[in-house]
């Protein structure tokens, strides 16, 4: 599992590599807390390399997505989300809520 | 299918090696990759559970067993926690605006959507058991 996060002009990518399970997810929300930390709400995240995504880690991308979005012009947007992943995330609804784009610079061009 | 077992310490730090034996068994089993891929994720909330729930993070032995019974591949996940009542846990509403969202009770909302039967037994001898089975998908 690696999360790296990029500062860019209008918001920060973080991208996400390999497993994301309840013993992984507090790195995740570890990494988004010291975004939003810093006053950046505008957030992108770039699934593409994401292997699993469990409910611990479902728990954490809703959570910051709250507190994203009750921020002026705050949102979590997605890229370049795996097709299996994309199945879990609709299982529970929140797939259409989001923004999902095809890939990392579409969703950052997007702020 | 030879049944295959596998024992680990009550950590979060073994659900990726879990995972991968759950993974390879269902493999052996002939599943397809999608299937393969949602019995591994249902398998991992169960162990989830067992280590955070049941074990309340102390010390002891997650168990889990995988064989095949006809067209089905089967996972049993052993823990000797707390009983666990499923009833007891909310089923979350999926259909709510997110951001109105509870975010509990999604991990055994993916074990019941991902595979095709789920038991839960206690006992005091035979411990907390979760039985998945995941049926073969016709292609």
């Amino acid at each position: 599992m690696k999360i790296e996060t990029q500062h860019l002009k209008r918001c920060d990518l973080i991208t996400l590599q390999g497993r994301f399970d309840s013993n992984t997810a507090p790195d995740l929300e570890q990494a988004l807390r010291a975004s939003m930390d810093e006053g950046i709400y505008q957030i992108v995240l770039d699934m593409e390399q994401v292997e699993f995504f469990g409910s611990a880690a479902i728990r954490v991308l809703i959570m910051a997505y709250k507190e994203c979005r009750a921020r002026g012009r705050g949102d979590l947007r997605l890229a370049a989300i795996p097709e299996r992943i994309a199945q879990v995330l609709n299982l529970v609804g929140i797939l259409p809520l989001l923004q999902t784009y095809a890939d990392k610079t579409e969703a950052v061009g997007s702020f | 299918m030879q049944p295959l077992e596998l024992c680990v310490d009550s950590d979060l730090s073994r659900l990726a090696d879990i995972a991968e034996f759950v993974a390879e068994g269902a493999r052996q089993a002939g599943l397809s990759e999608d299937d393969v891929f949602a019995v591994q994720m249902a398998a991992d909330e169960a162990c989830t559970n067992s280590i955070e729930h049941a074990y309340g993070g102390r010390t002891g032995e997650v168990r889990v067993c995988c064989w095949t019974e006809g067209d089905q591949y089967v996972v049993r996940i052993t823990d000797f926690g707390e009983p666990f009542d499923p009833e007891s846990v909310p089923v979350p509403d999926t259909t709510a605006p997110l951001l109105e969202r509870s975010i509990g009770g999604l991990g055994l909302f993916f074990m019941r959507e991902l595979v095709d039967e789920i038991d839960f037994t206690s006992d005091a001898v035979q411990g907390n058991q979760v039985i998945l089975r995941k049926r073969k998908s016709v292609s």
